[in-house]
């Protein structure tokens, strides 16, 4: 009781009175800590936002008609190669969807080729509030279109000289619609080359009420839920094929785990390297507290009590080092994600416990070697000064 | 399972006496002979009753003696902390007692009484007569062999670690409750915590009615929310935990707030130091076998409450009613009802859905009753040994009672029970359902 | 004649080929004050250390009060020499970042338990009540060496033992601490062994042995 507290002084006493030393193991604890702690917490939240990125990359689902080929190519989907338009009814999906039960956000899309000035276009009829939520990263410029505007694809328009505000007549099937631009939208992809209309008015001019050529859906689920739901849905929808996209959420988690590979690789370096600066600090201020040692020795006090309060000031220096490293590196890790990711880091309590244990177990690690020199020291040549 | 379950109370049982042999130092003879006389004798007790009442061992025995021993545990902790700071305590002078060949005859045989029929029930069933007989002698030779063994093993222990009585008393019963947690009869941790969640289910109850409020008008739905709380699953496993738990922290506490020994009258300071430091380090190392009883209680809360016992528990089968609105089970087919387990079914009505099961008690009847109790969560049930368990509040339930309704009892359904099967209205099960299920969930959520 | 505290015989303790300590019998009695002289490298530490405890003989017999320390294990050395002797080293070696009374309680802390008040009463014994809160670098030699004398006492040791305590002392301290040490000793009634090549303060004693290369080669005996 009285003894235990009488250690912790006597301990705090010893590294006090060497301030230089104890502030540099300090700093070298704290610093192999926070590093880890900051890693961690980076690629933590990392993994949290590429989740939240696959999701907001939209449809990680596609219908599409039986007869439709899909090609998941190079630079995202490719529908060049319908052979022969076949159509999926929008009854028919929200039947399914809503049958099957699946929590997904949907958008409906209808492809096809409106006439205008002798030339086909290809054109897309699509919901556009379902595109905004969906596909955030299209960049508009002008407004979002209401009923008789449209939108054009950034490469359709400089190609045929459209502009903001012009009206087109476009000719199709069973109706002419009269469309003014209220928008060019760029979005890098395929959008580029299509020009958009409300779904509901290009079926009309289609002559093609209810259906559509494809819908895309995001299903909010990671993993082997996102096979089952396709398969779930498949059996629903006997007429059409379901499939999954995967691209971007593989790229991204391929990205995340080589990032997350350095970073391991990174924290091993920097563990190593801090452990040896500990051993070798430890090491000098054992041999220089030799005579200390054997005079506790010679006062009566056992290998193991002399040993005991050794590596209770590694011990002290790995708690507090921990603590600090846990700050400083939860500090590092709110600037790597703010800076480099543009998102705030979590805070995530549990990683203090980490950054204690690298703390402690670098600072009992690298005491190991002096602590055997401490069992070992005979004190009657350590006293005599040898 | 059970050779590990068996091992594990063997290991328990080698440990209390131990601590016994501790405890009372001066008669490790009698301290072993008593133990192992007494395992056998519980082990042939519970043999004999095997015997003469096939199928219905009268385990609440067994259980009273553990609650009865847990309650003076109780006791004999409160007197020890009041000792711990007052120093006398009337009704605790057994000097007379303690460290005599009484306690050390009267310990051993009754600990051993106990721990022998404990574990006795924990062998499975033979069909053989002649192989349960050579079975039981095997085990209460066992025992027996242990008790000696831990002699041995006793002599090779540090001598610092030294056992107060009361010490003595939490080991031997949190060992003896740890080695009862692994049966699902003889368990008390569980019904402890659904005592208490009753307890205080009740309660309010009654408070609530004697204090006349009525409902709804003067109490907010956030206050009922706070009430509803209290009726918890949690609050009666929390409570069960502070009962549980005090009496060997207690007897820990009581150690540690022992006075020192006064050594001021000593006028050499090192010889005082001396004192002082050697009383600290045995009053440290008294504290041993306090923490030995908190493990063994808290391994023993553990396997109560994620019981490794394998529940029957059959996916439910779907059914479907005639358009008239009858559901027929048959009784032979797929199924055997009358093969007394548990046959879980599921009917679909719309968008309702109902659990139900129908299930052959002991005296031959059938019954057919919801997957839900008029109290709980509707968790639904699985069969164990003689009895099935509610999943929510791990209440057992005889098989004998169910399809009586009341308390955790499953909620009956009416059925006609005719040649072909089981008939049952499909309308007035859904109802029976939604009235159940509306009910608790009601309570739950503090509505009321 | 009172008991017998020491009792060496044929005791040796060579370090390779070196033979620090030739085969020596040697008697000492409770309550004796035996001084060693001789020159350096004569084994008269040698000495000093095989009866504290702090080294083992290579050879021969050593009782040092009723325990046969060939006999003791590592830890049972510790545990002799916390119970059993004092030592006064000739470099002090107080712990430099611990004050006066942190130095006498850290001997304690070995022993027992840490006990300030004693501790403190125990410098006052030896005249230092007035420097309780310095550190060993704010004395002067005489002041460590006497927080060295409260260290040594602080336990009640049986055995007192003093390599060349007054060593790195002036004339005047010199003699400051032999009185203190003298009139503890005849409080406490323990015996000393003390090393020294100091005639002078060898003539404190009541008896000395003079080794020579490990050898006793004289024995004198003071008149009381």
């Amino acid at each position: 009781m009285h003894r235990r507290r009488w250690l912790l002084k006597l301990l705090f006493r010893a590294l006090a009175h060497r301030t230089g030393r104890t502030a540099l193991l300090l700093a070298v604890l704290a610093m192999a800590s926070s590093l880890a702690t900051a890693l961690g917490i980076v690629s933590f939240s990392m993994g949290k936002r590429v989740a939240e990125e696959v999701r907001k990359y939209g449809a990680n689902l596609v219908i599409i008609p039986e007869s439709a080929r899909l090609d998941v190519g190079s630079g995202g989907l490719n529908f060049g190669a319908i052979s022969e338009p076949a159509y999926l009814q929008q009854r028919q999906v929200e039947d399914a969807m809503a049958r099957s039960g699946l929590k997904a956000e949907r958008s409906f899309h209808l492809r096809g080729a409106l006439h205008w000035k002798n030339a086909d276009i290809m054109v897309e009829g699509v919901d556009f509030a379902d595109v905004r939520r969906l596909f955030p990263w299209w960049q508009l410029k002008g407004n979002w279109p209401a009923a008789g505007e449209t939108v054009v694809g950034n490469d359709l328009a400089t190609r045929l000289g459209l502009k903001l505000g012009d009206t087109m007549e476009l000719a199709g099937k069973a109706q002419i619609v009269r469309l003014r631009i209220s928008g060019i939208v760029s979005s890098g992809g395929e959008e580029d080359g299509l020009l958009f209309l409300a779904l509901p008015e290009l079926q009309q001019a289609l002559g093609l009420d209810g259906q559509l050529t494809l819908v895309r859906l995001m299903v909010t689920a990671g993993g082997d839920s996102l096979k089952k739901s396709a398969t779930a849905l498949q059996l629903l929808l006997p007429s059409a094929k379901v499939n999954e996209v995967r691209q971007t959420a593989r790229t991204s988690e391929g990205l995340l785990a080589k990032v997350k590979l350095l970073m391991i690789m990174v924290t091993a370096v920097v563990l190593i390297s801090a452990g040896s600066s500990v051993a070798g600090t430890m090491s000098t201020t054992v041999l220089e507290r030799s005579k200390e040692i054997g005079l506790m020795k010679a006062m009566g006090g056992t290998r193991w009590e002399v040993m005991l309060i050794f590596c209770g000031e590694a011990a002290l220096l790995g708690i507090l080092g921990g603590l600090a490293g846990y700050l400083f590196g939860s500090a590092i890790a709110q600037f790597i994600t703010r800076t480099v990711f543009s998102a705030s880091a979590e805070f995530v309590p549990w990683f203090a416990g980490i950054s204690l244990g690298v703390s402690l177990f670098l600072a009992l690690l690298g005491s190991v070697g002096p602590m055997i020199s401490v069992f070992r020291l005979d004190p009657v040549r350590s006293l005599r000064g040898e | 399972m059970v050779a590990v379950t068996l091992s594990l109370q063997l290991i328990a049982w080698t440990v209390i006496v131990l601590v016994i042999m501790r405890g009372i130092p001066g008669h490790r003879r009698a301290v072993t002979i008593g133990a192992g006389i007494g395992f056998a004798l519980g082990v042939a007790g519970v043999l004999v009753m095997y015997r003469l009442l096939p199928g219905r061992v009268p385990l609440g025995m067994i259980k009273t003696a553990l609650g009865v021993s847990f309650f003076f545990l109780w006791t004999i902790a409160v007197a020890a902390i009041y000792r711990s700071n007052v120093r006398d305590f009337p009704l605790l002078r057994w000097g007379w007692f303690v460290d005599t060949p009484l306690s050390a005859w009267t310990g051993a045989i009754m600990a051993g009484i106990v721990a022998g029929s404990i574990i006795a029930c924990r062998l499975p069933g033979f069909d053989i007569a002649a192989i349960q007989l050579l079975a039981f002698a095997a085990l209460a030779l066992a025992g027996a062999l242990l008790a000696s063994a831990a002699r041995a093993v006793e002599r090779l222990l540090p001598s610092l670690i030294t056992v107060t009585p009361s010490a003595l008393l939490a080991a031997v019963v949190a060992l003896l409750l740890f080695c009862s947690s692994s049966l699902l009869r003889l368990d008390l941790f569980s019904p402890l915590s659904m005592k208490v969640m009753k307890g205080i289910h009740d309660f309010v109850h009654q408070f609530m009615e004697s204090i006349l409020i009525p409902d709804h008008i003067f109490i907010r739905p956030a206050i009922w929310g706070y009430i509803g709380i209290l009726f918890g699953k949690e609050v009666g496993f929390w409570g069960g935990m502070v009962i549980w738990f005090t009496p060997a922290i207690l007897v820990a506490l009581a150690i540690y707030c022992e006075p020192l020994p006064s050594v001021a009258h000593i006028r050499q300071g090192a010889q005082r130091r001396r004192l002082l430091a050697d009383a600290i380090r045995t009053q440290r190392y008294r504290l041993v076998i306090p923490a030995v009883a908190v493990v063994a209680l808290a391994a023993a809360a553990y396997q109560s409450s994620f019981p490794s016992v394998e529940y029957w528990d059959p996916k439910p089968l779907a059914v479907t009613a005639t358009p008239a609105g009858e559901i027929l089970i048959p009784k032979k087919g797929e199924v055997d009802l009358e093969d007394g387990k548990l046959h879980k079914y599921l009917y679909k009505r719309g968008d309702k859905e109902v659990r139900f099961f129908v299930l052959m008690t002991p005296d031959g009847k059938l019954t057919v009753d919801l997957d839900a109790c008029a109290i709980c969560k509707p968790d639904g049930y699985g069969q164990a040994e003689g009895t099935i368990i509610c999943y929510y509040c791990k209440t057992l339930i005889p098989l004998d009672t169910v399809g009586k309704p009341g308390g955790c009892n499953p909620v009956p359904v009416p059925f006609t029970e005719r040649a072909d099967g089981v008939h049952i209205d499909g309308m007035s099960l859904v109802n029976n359902w939604t009235r159940t299920v509306q009910a608790t969930t009601r309570v739950k959520e503090g509505n009321k | 004649m009172a008991e017998t505290i020491i009792e060496t015989s044929g005791l040796t303790r060579s370090y390779g080929d070196i033979c620090a300590l030739k085969p020596l019998d040697l008697v000492v009695s409770e309550g004796e004050w035996l001084s060693v002289m001789g020159h350096s490298g004569s084994g008269k530490s040698t000495l000093l250390n095989l009866v504290g405890g702090l080294d083992r003989p290579s050879n021969g017999s050593l009782r040092v009060g009723g325990e046969d320390l060939l006999a003791l294990s590592e830890d049972g050395l510790a545990r002799f020499r916390r119970e059993f002797v004092g030592i006064i080293f000739q470099q002090h070696h107080l712990v430099p970042y611990l004050t006066a009374v942190e130095n006498v309680m850290l001997a304690q802390y070995f022993h027992s338990v840490p006990d300030e008040a004693e501790a403190r009463s125990a410098l006052e014994r030896v005249g230092l009540g007035h420097r309780l809160k310095n550190r060993p670098g704010e004395l002067s030699g005489g002041e460590q060496q006497r927080v060295c004398i409260a260290r040594a006492i602080i336990n009640s040791p049986k055995l007192l033992l003093g390599d060349e305590p007054t060593g790195n002392l002036d004339h005047s301290s010199t003699v400051m601490v032999m009185e203190l040490l003298k009139e503890l000793r005849a409080e406490e009634r323990f015996t000393v062994v003390m090393v020294t090549h100091n005639q002078e303060v060898a003539a404190w004693g009541d008896r000395t042995i003079y080794l020579d290369d490990g050898v006793l080669v004289r024995e004198e005996r003071m008149r009381s």
